[in-house]
């Protein structure tokens, strides 16, 4: 689906920030490939929004590169910003400003603004394009920040937390709405602290800690990547003593529980292929086997604890 | 460019639908219109006077408040963030900013004056110079409502910054309170306002020549005007929290600093600080009261007077610890015991201390002073006005105790004092008119002089421009219509009874532009008889005129 050998819709090298004695951005480095949704995943105060900000013409980095389709972001802002659409945390608007006028008046900011007909069709705010924005839902308000971020037809779409503060419904929502930008080619940089959404949203993602990109790279690589351990548990078909399962290779944190044993192992089939032999030496026939994967939770926090510990 | 075009027309259409800045941007200058119209009902033409007042306190009004706030408020609830995420530049969006509350306060000021000349104002005499020199006020206080908006970081910090140049200005600044009647101080510290900037250019194209006669005033507002835009652009700041940097943000708050002093300076060196050519007060020195002690329709709050023990008319009074407002009750008790007193009273004319300028110490009837045959050492006095000795007058009235003329109660022009053109005209309008008067034909002489007296007083009472001017007019006329003598003694006859006869003819004054007497019939009755005693004093040279 993502075609490698197209020039970066994004590329952000080296990005420096520093905000007094606090270094919010110390050599951010991304590249974001045309078509692709891309996740900057870290915890509060990690970088993710400096980094944002950065890229959108908010803040003036102190040192690094931000190319956006080929266009140097530092120098020529006003080309760049009409070829990002953006939707920030808690975007507001004046009280009284109805969707229809925001639409049209931000569409009349742009070079090639979409009519707004469109966009509330395609964000669904049909039933709302005339109410003031002080009546609005929040998963209305948030719609409706998304549709300002389509008003220029963006090559890119920037979403900083886009489900911050949702109900699950309104939540739900979004994802479909980004599965559908995906779908319809649009390159995406979102941030989140949210991992399961992450996961299921995002072609690849960057892992940010302490202003340093501590990873890079698709959910599954990275958890495939992860040194974290698996875990295996097994039920048998008898109660099992603990005794019996001393110095089990390659096994960590070993806890037997009545007819269940369950532990960790960074080496699964030194560590699998051992149990069975002892069950089977035994003769406790197997009931269930599991080994599960490291979650993208245990790899970020694996990663960011390490980032903490370095800084 | 199209941008900025959207944005203006959508700040527009915003304002209409917000209730609050309606009722700020049109209620109260409507509010304004109307409180100035009840204080300056009197004038032959009300209002024309004070259009540059008026204007400039609207302008202020959403300057100092209107813009502010909403640029903060927009600022503080990150609208403004999201603009910037467009191509749409700083400048076009502080531009559409200001150009739509520029509209916005054109509208209050059409409204305003629309509204002032449906109740008979004039036409203003320079309408396209008048456009010209509210834009340059506009222009100026927007730019200090920019220096607000940037140093406010919320709605709040709006409405305290802008009280510190709204209260200020409105009071010692030249543009609620007219400069003639502040003190000197004042006028030097309102020379570091651009109120009074405004208010003069404003009036120059209302009812003077027009506004090449405020030349500095419009260099005044046009130094603050961009030293308000430099400081604004200087400090501007997306969102609030985004702190601008110190040396920066105290720079422009200089730069706005700088050139309100740099215009202080100038008029101060030019020597132009003295009340305005333009300004109504030249004609009035510096008594006139403000408007705002006017404004309660409280002209002369009222003064128990002590009892005149000595049977002399000066009273014994002295200083503030007499002025006591009475009670209703004690007026009315006062009344009761005064009519029974042979119809003999202690006059009013006795003026208050000299010390007490105030309209404050005006005198009041002295009702509770005993009937003179409670006064065992005091001689009696005549039965009637014609048995009036000079006798009596020497030892009844202490002339010396009247309240200078030049003063706020019963002030009396100079003969080299000089009206304005349109006081002047009133004035010749009245003395053409009162020959013709009916309350001038009644066929009793002392009733007569009673009527004549209320045509002084009831200007002097109301503050109307003219009252200054009247008294002279009307001695002339009373000095031609009367012999000498009878006229000493039907003055002086007055004086002592200044709550008989009646006061009906305050209501027949519509010709001269008075449609109803004032509220309080013995503050009428005073103000007569004190012009009767100072005429006394002219009359037999006890007392002339200047």
């Amino acid at each position: 689906m993502i075609d490698r050998t197209m020039p970066s819709a994004l590329l952000v090298r080296d990005l420096q920030k520093r905000y007094g004695t606090v270094l919010a951005a110390q050599g951010v480095s991304f590249d974001i490939r045309a078509g692709e949704v891309f996740g900057l995943l870290g915890p509060n105060g990690a970088g993710k929004t400096t980094t944002i900000e950065c890229v959108l013409g908010l803040r003036e980095p102190d040192a690094g590169e931000i190319t956006v389709g080929g266009v140097d972001a530092r120098r020529q802002p006003a080309v760049v910003k009409e070829k990002i659409g953006a939707s920030l945390q808690a975007t507001a608007l004046q009280d009284k400003i109805t969707p229809r006028e925001a639409l049209t008046l931000f569409g009349s900011f742009y070079a090639r603004g979409v009519p707004a007909a469109e966009l509330i069709d395609r964000f669904a705010l049909g039933d709302k394009a005339d109410a003031p924005f002080d009546s609005l839902s929040g998963g209305q308000r948030q719609r409706l920040a998304l549709a300002l971020a389509f008003v220029n037809r963006p090559e890119i779409v920037v979403l900083d937390e886009p489900t911050a503060g949702l109900d699950p419904s309104s939540r739900h929502e979004l994802h479909g709405e980004i599965t559908r930008m995906r779908r319809d080619g649009y390159t995406v940089l979102l941030t989140t602290h949210d991992l399961d959404e992450a996961e299921v949203l995002c072609d690849r993602i960057a892992i940010i800690d302490h202003g340093r990109i501590v990873a890079t790279g698709a959910p599954h690589e990275l958890v495939a990547g992860s040194r974290n351990a698996q875990t295996v548990s097994a039920i048998a078909a008898g109660p099992l003593a603990a005794s019996d399962f001393a110095d089990l290779a390659g096994a960590e944190e070993l806890t037997v529980d009545g007819s269940m044993v369950r532990c960790r192992t960074t080496a699964v089939t030194r560590t699998v292929t051992d149990l069975m032999a002892r069950l089977d030496a035994r003769g406790v026939g197997l009931v269930e086997l599991h080994v599960q994967k490291a979650t993208l939770e245990q790899v970020f926090l694996e990663l960011t604890r390490d980032a903490g510990v370095q800084a | 460019m199209k941008g900025l075009a959207a944005q203006l027309a959508s700040t527009l259409r915003l304002h209409f639908r917000n209730r609050m800045a309606l009722i700020y941007g049109y209620l109260f200058p409507t509010i304004f219109l109307i409180a100035f119209w009840v204080l300056y009902r009197y004038d032959q033409v009300p209002l024309v006077r004070h259009v540059g007042e008026l204007l400039t306190v609207t302008v202020l009004g959403g300057a100092c408040f209107g813009l502010p706030t909403t640029m903060v408020s927009e600022r503080e609830r990150g609208v403004w963030r999201r603009y910037r995420l467009t191509p749409i530049s700083i400048g076009a969006i502080v531009a559409s900013t200001v150009a739509a509350r520029y509209v916005l306060v054109v509208l209050a000021g059409l409204l305003q004056l629309a509204l002032a000349m449906a109740v008979g104002m004039p036409m203003p005499q320079h309408p396209l110079e008048l456009a010209i020199a509210f834009t340059f006020v506009a222009f100026a206080f927007l730019g200090m409502g920019l220096v607000i908006a940037m140093l406010a970081d919320n709605v709040p910090a709006v409405q305290a910054l802008g009280q510190c140049i709204f209260l200020p200005m409105l009071i010692i600044g030249g543009v609620a309170v007219p400069l003639a009647s502040l003190p000197d101080w004042a006028q030097h510290v309102s020379a570091f306002f651009p109120g009074r900037y405004a208010v003069q250019a404003l009036q120059s194209t209302v009812t003077t020549a027009g506004i090449g006669t405020a030349r500095f005033s419009l260099l005044a507002l046009t130094l603050i005007g961009l030293a308000g835009c430099a400081a604004g652009a200087v400090m501007f700041r997306w969102d609030a929290g985004e702190r601008f940097s110190r040396r920066r943000g105290r720079s422009g708050v200089l730069v706005a600093l700088a050139a309100w002093a740099a215009v202080g300076v100038l008029a101060e060196t030019r020597g132009s600080i003295g009340a305005p050519a333009s300004g109504r007060a030249t004609a009035q020195g510096g008594s006139e009261q403000p408007p705002s002690a006017a404004a309660s329709g409280e002209t002369a709050p009222a003064v128990t007077p002590a009892p005149v023990t000595d049977g002399t008319l000066s009273p014994t009074r002295s200083g503030r610890a007499l002025t006591i407002h009475a009670t209703a009750a004690e007026q009315e008790a006062a009344r009761g015991r005064s009519a029974s007193g042979a119809g003999r009273e202690t006059s009013p004319a006795s003026a208050p201390p000299p010390s007490a300028p105030a309209p404050a110490s005006a005198p009041e009837p002295a009702p509770a002073s005993p009937p003179p045959g409670n006064t065992p050492a005091g001689p009696a006095l005549p039965a009637s006005w014609q048995a009036v000795t000079p006798a009596d007058i020497d030892r009844e009235i202490v002339f010396t105790r009247l309240p200078p003329d030049e003063g706020v109660v019963t002030p009396i022009a100079t003969s080299d004092e000089q009206p304005e053109t349109d006081v002047a005209d009133e004035v010749e309008l009245l003395k053409s008119l009162l020959p013709t008067w009916p309350p001038a034909k009644v066929a009793d002489p002392v009733q007569r002089v009673r009527n004549y007296l209320y045509v002084m007083a009831v200007p002097d009472i109301f503050q109307m421009q003219t009252e200054r001017f009247i008294p002279p007019v009307v001695f002339d006329r009373l000095e031609q219509e009367f012999p000498k003598n009878d006229l000493i003694k039907i003055l002086f006859w007055i004086a002592l009874t200044p709550y008989e006869g009646d006061d009906k003819a305050v209501d027949q004054m519509q010709p001269f532009g008075i449609q109803n007497g004032p509220p309080d019939a013995n503050e009428l009755r005073n103000r007569s008889a004190i012009y009767a005693v100072k005429l006394l004093g002219r009359l037999t040279g006890k007392r002339p005129g200047k």
